[in-house]
């Protein structure tokens, strides 16, 4: 029985890190060996190595676009915490029999496609769409608002899509919430505002932060979104890896942003797990 | 459960084998084939037909491009990009024997500049790139022109084509250049020029049928065919013919070197051409057709529809669109991705 259970152990251990370095490791490296490559007009990736597609980065577009990028993620991670958070909170605290069945509600979005779920937010925000039709039809409107193929369309789209990654790590750590430490609080004479900044929002860090991080990076680079809510015209980071592959054919310089990005990416978990006590990264 | 994995795991990579079957992988452009055309040639020759789409001729380009073994039997790149495919070996001759029904295609689209002997390359479908306005919103009158469009009032509102030619194309003629003009200075010029038009740019869109009929954008750079579908269920929407020129294009059949199912490639592209089908698709896109014998066919709200086919006066304006230099290409994509990205 033993025997069976380690064999259980290994098989599925190892099939989790030959998933990880066949689709995660092994494409980071030829994206990696990619991003050294030259490429001329009848070739996407030739010798001799070079690092030119470095140095192309440091150009006045791809810095406005990152900064872009980086405040529109910003913006996106700060209205999920606004709206995911109060969400959060009541739903791990309610003593509802309908608890798991709000849970569920969340859950049931991400068996439809994200994709799919994009182009239906098209037909809720063009100027024939539900939200102008309702709005008109109320009279509160007497012309469509031009809310398709704009900043805010994208902003919606992206938090649409993203708030659930922000609301499911909050859920579990606030369920984790020990009631008798806020108990004490008000038995000590906090009042409600001192007791959410002194005890639960501490607590809850952890939670903000993994949500938080879960929104962010995602909306970096999910580039349907700018494409089909803003028109191809709003560009992110995401948006800039898939025209240096798709439309402007240079693969080296694709996969020179990629790695740059990655890397951004990975000493920004650095420093968030530094600056984490050993106690908050079991909590992770 | 080992001995279910291990099972499991063998039927996976059995399947493939198995998977060697009577297939043609067709990748045209969006909106041109009808899913009756397809399901009509899988009906009659029991060829199951691999059905995929694409809206920018580079999408299409950089799949090939990633492998020597394409996965894919016909494609249907515009003349340009003939050109360029032919000249890297992109392309394979077409048995001509197989293709009976080659004679239904208009002769004047043959052996153009692009396919000099008409080897590598089918026409199909053709077109004219122009304006649209919605009449409830615009007046038709005030957009003749291509450089209308530049009017500081249309802050926000205008579409564009998501097609570097064809919208470098719209400003070199504004500049009074040509469509398929190569010199650096001129191309230059146009960014300049479309880098004015920012503001004005709603959105980049290749696929506008429904942006048209729902009344997203009201005035904007469209294809032809696309307008005289959407006027059918929009009648509001107006095609114009631009004063200062435009673009004649022609997207065309091709099988890429090394495809997969040749034989079966040839199959599906003679019942294409054949006068019937190609008459059926003709009707369904909207488009001018190339075949000849299908054009005859044509009802006549078709064959007549000055959208569709405009008299020989307004077609002297036109301009076709040939390959240009690969210098003068990467410059248009150069400027291209400064444009998409806000200049």
């Amino acid at each position: 029985m033993k025997a069976h259970d380690n064999s259980l152990k290994y098989f599925s251990l190892g099939t989790i890190w030959l998933w990880l370095i066949v689709f995660a490791l092994l494409p980071f490296a030829l994206v990696t060996l990619a991003s050294f490559a030259s490429h001329d007009d009848t070739h996407l990736l030739t010798t001799p190595a070079t690092l030119l597609n470095y140095f192309q980065l440091n150009n006045a577009i791809y810095l406005k676009i990152f900064k872009q990028s980086f405040y529109i993620a910003s913006t996106c991670t700060v209205i999920c915490l606004l709206l995911g958070y109060p969400f959060a909170y009541t739903i791990a605290r309610m003593q509802s029999r309908y608890k798991s069945l709000l849970m569920l509600l969340i859950i049931i979005p991400f068996w439809t496609s994200s994709l799919i779920r994009t182009y239906s937010m098209i037909t809720m925000l063009k100027p024939k769409g539900i939200i102008n039709s309702i709005l008109l039809w109320t009279g509160i409107i007497d012309k469509p608002l031009p809310l398709l193929f704009s900043d805010t369309s994208v902003m919606i789209g992206l938090v649409y899509n993203l708030l659930p990654f922000m609301v499911l790590p909050l859920l579990t750590n606030i369920e984790r919430l020990d009631n008798r430490l806020i108990d004490a609080a008000r038995d000590l004479g906090a009042n409600r505002f001192t007791t959410f900044r002194r005890i639960i929002l501490p607590l809850t860090m952890p939670g903000i932060l993994s949500g938080s991080i879960l929104v962010f990076l995602p909306a970096m680079t999910i580039f349907y979104i700018p494409d089909l809510l803003g028109g191809s015209k709003s560009i992110l980071l995401g948006n800039l890896i898939q025209n240096q592959f798709l439309i402007a054919q240079n693969w080296p310089l694709g996969s020179a942003i990629s790695v740059v990005f990655t890397l951004i990416l990975a000493v920004m978990l650095l420093v968030y797990w530094h600056s984490m006590g050993n106690k908050e990264r079991d909590l992770l | 459960m080992m001995r279910f994995i291990t099972v499991a795991l063998g039927l996976l990579i059995i399947t493939p084998l198995f998977a060697a079957e009577n297939i043609v992988n067709v990748y045209t452009w969006s909106g041109v084939i009808p899913d009756s055309a397809i399901r009509q040639f899988e009906t009659e020759t029991g060829i199951k037909v691999n059905f995929s789409t694409y809206d920018s001729n580079e999408v299409m380009y950089a799949k090939l491009k990633a492998d020597k073994n394409p996965s894919y039997d016909v494609i249907e790149p515009s003349s340009y990009y003939i050109d360029r495919m032919r000249r890297q070996d992109m392309l394979a001759k077409f048995n001509k024997a197989e293709l009976p029904n080659f004679k239904n295609i208009n002769t004047s689209f043959l052996n153009q500049s692009y396919d000099p002997k008409s080897e590598y390359s089918i026409p199909f479908i053709w077109g004219i790139t122009g304006i649209f306005v919605n009449k409830e919103y615009r007046d038709p009158a005030s957009f003749q022109r291509w450089a209308d469009l530049w009017n500081k009032k249309y802050a926000d509102q205008i579409m564009l084509l998501d097609d570097s030619r064809e919208v470098f194309s719209m400003a070199l003629r504004t500049l009074g250049y040509s469509v398929n003009d190569e010199n650096p200075e001129h191309i230059k010029q146009a960014y300049l020029k479309l880098k004015e038009l920012l503001p004005n740019i709603k959105i980049f869109n290749s696929a506008p049928i429904s942006i048209l009929v729902d009344e997203d954008a009201n005035v904007g750079m469209v294809w032809n065919g696309d307008v005289f579908r959407a006027k059918k269920e929009n009648p509001h929407v107006d095609f114009i013919f631009p004063k200062d020129g435009f673009v004649v294009w022609v997207d065309n059949f091709a099988i890429p070197k090394n495809a997969p199912h040749a034989a079966n490639a040839h199959k599906f592209l003679n019942f294409m051409m054949r006068a019937d089908v190609a008459k059926a698709v003709a009707i369904d896109n909207s488009f001018p057709t190339a075949n000849l014998a299908a054009q005859k066919l044509l009802p006549a709200d078709v064959r007549d529809s000055k959208t569709v086919y405009p008299s020989p006066d307004v077609m002297r304006r036109g301009e076709f669109q040939t390959d240009i230099s690969d210098d003068a290409l990467s410059l248009y994509e150069k400027y291209w991705e400064r444009l998409k990205m806000g200049g």
